[in-house]
């Protein structure tokens, strides 16, 4: 009898003992959903962002995580489209503490805004101004996309006058007619009015186009000195690679925003592109190949620099303050009871946070939803993306537009 | 025994309340089941179908819900993009009007994504030659409310293209 009882209080002691070890042992873990472009029409540049994100995310991993916990990376292909992508948020929303959406392009940010709302979680989307004239859930890569436009118009005033001219600069915009192409304008349109720039109508195209010659020579007819040319590289590259064929760039200054030239088009028409002016937010070119942080992370986990893309840099710096946003949410709400809000909340106090480097330092805050405030200006030189201005603020355009 | 009386009578006000509100709120009588219709129902691959997007109208929605359109893939189908362990890919959204309806268009990129599954050329352009369209067959495809999770259902049929006269 005594026996039997001691057998029964093993089983029992045992199947406690299991239990509590499951419980310590049980991953403690948090998800990360990235709405992306891995085989669509700009997986060149989506393909290496992600691959830096998700390699700083493996070393945190790999160090024990953050305060214990590990970060889960879902990676979506959306292939640029963006039903998938709220196909795919209607699959994941429900993943317990999925603290962060990366949405890859404006449409799919502004598809879904709505939802990370009523979800009380937070999303990042690449420049939309929208965000920052009503202050919600959702944060930028960096600067507006209007913000870096005005900037770029400041260097235009700056090269015109430096060239010895009088007078204001004629500027032509040419870019997608999307979303993302229009909402640079929604500011900088309003900026170039104000430091005297005349801007001409703008030129939209359809994402895809194979000759932008018509576009181009509408806006050297009607008397550009400059022309912005807008898309994700490669179509930025192609437009100057018309212009260039058109005789073009010998006399009119181009320009692109952040998602001109990369190695991407440089690889394939250098000489067409010799001279282009880039507006970034992120490290570019030769810049990037000099951040060791970034370069040496690339070299542990992808091996030879031989296909580097800047844009790499770009993916570590989302990793870096989506990691100090965990430390601060776990700081604020524990683990067990952490949810998309308290990352929502952590955010708004990332303020100041260096980014290696890569970027300005982080600019959120509860009044800002700008992930940098600094821009810096290159320029095609001898086949290479090298740094003409220091990192310099980018003027507030946003708040020049009624929203 | 007074007591018992009144807990009996207590539980009996409970079942009847909850009987009645759920008469209410679930009999399919009461609340007309969601709709969805794709339009058309039937096509064939072509180019066209880029300019004439396959479209899809829906009701019984909740008002002003987001509504996603999925077309459920078939089993062992693999699609560019859609990973293994996912069973159904997006193909349109709307949103419902105050009456839970609602009314949405594939996009291009949908239609080029996940009908023809084509590849994409580093010019941005749709490659054809990397196409691999939508083998022939009977495709479910359901519309479910974002707030509600109320579901409609309906199919599309895709069909060989017509044989071209010879020549």
């Amino acid at each position: 009898m005594k026996a039997r009882s001691l057998n029964i209080f093993s089983v029992f002691a045992g199947l406690c003992l299991t239990l509590a070890l499951f419980q310590v042992t049980a991953a403690k873990e948090v998800s990360y959903l990235s709405l992306a472009d891995y085989t669509g029409p700009i997986a060149g540049l989506n393909v290496p962002a992600d691959m830096g994100l998700s390699d700083f995310i493996k070393e945190v991993n790999e160090k024990g995580g953050v305060d214990g916990i590990k970060i889960n990376f879902i990676g979506i292909d959306t292939r640029y489209d963006v039903a998938r992508a709220v196909s795919a948020y209607k699959r994941y929303r429900r993943t317990a503490k999925l603290l962060m959406v990366n949405s890859i392009s404006t449409p799919i940010g502004k598809a879904l805004a709505g939802l990370i709302e009523k979800d009380q979680r937070a999303q990042i989307v690449p420049g939309d101004g929208e965000y920052q004239a009503h202050v919600q859930r959702t944060f930028l890569w960096g600067p507006a996309y209007q913000d870096a436009l005005a900037a770029t118009f400041d260097w235009i005033l700056e090269d015109w006058k430096a060239k010895g001219n009088t007078g204001a600069p004629v500027v032509g915009y040419l870019s997608w007619d999307n979303a993302y192409g229009r909402e640079h304008l929604r500011g900088g349109q309003e900026y170039a009015q104000k430091i005297g720039i005349k801007l001409l109508p703008p030129e939209f195209f359809p994402p895809g186009t194979l000759k932008h010659d018509v576009y181009l020579t509408r806006l050297a007819e009607g008397g550009a000195n400059y022309i912005h040319a807008g898309g994700v590289d490669p179509t930025p590259t192609n437009v100057i690679r018309d212009a260039y064929s058109l005789g073009l760039t010998k006399k009119i200054q181009f320009t692109t925003d952040y998602w001109g030239p990369t190695e991407l088009g440089l690889g394939v028409h250098a000489e067409a592109l010799e001279g282009v002016v880039i507006t970034s937010f992120f490290q570019r070119g030769e810049d990037a190949k000099a951040n060791s942080f970034v370069t040496d992370m690339w070299k542990r986990n992808r091996g030879s620099m031989e296909k580097f893309n800047e844009v790499y840099g770009m993916g570590v710096s989302w990793g870096i303050t989506f990691v100090e946003g965990l430390k601060a949410s776990v700081k604020a709400a524990g683990f067990e009871k952490l949810e998309g809000d308290d990352m929502y909340k952590a955010y708004q106090t990332l303020k100041g946070l260096d980014k290696k480097g890569i970027q300005g330092p982080c600019a959120y805050s509860d009044k800002s939803r700008r992930g940098s405030l600094e821009v810096k200006i290159y320029r095609i030189t001898k086949g290479k993306a090298l740094p003409i201005s220091d990192w310099r603020t980018a003027p507030d355009a946003v708040s020049l537009h009624k929203f | 025994m007074r007591i018992y009386r009144t807990v009996i009578l207590f539980l009996a006000v409970i079942f009847t309340v909850v009987t009645v509100g759920c008469s209410g709120t679930m009999s399919p009588a009461s609340k007309p089941k969601a709709t969805l219709e794709v339009i058309p129902a039937e096509i064939f691959l072509s180019p066209a179908l880029i300019k004439s997007p396959v479209s899809f109208k829906g009701a019984g929605f909740k008002a002003n819900e987001m509504v996603s359109v999925e077309m459920v893939v078939p089993k062992g189908m693999e699609i560019k993009g859609v990973g293994k362990d996912e069973d159904a890919v997006g193909l349109a959204f709307g949103t419902a009007d105050k009456e839970g309806c609602f009314s949405a268009a594939m996009g291009p990129t949908a239609t080029l994504n996940w009908f023809f599954q084509v590849g994409w050329t580093p010019l941005l352009t749709p490659d054809f030659k990397q196409a691999k369209p939508l083998p022939p067959g009977l495709y479910q495809i359901n519309a479910t409310g974002m707030d509600s999770g109320i579901i409609a259902g309906s199919n599309l049929k895709i069909v060989p293209p017509p044989k071209q006269p010879q020549k």
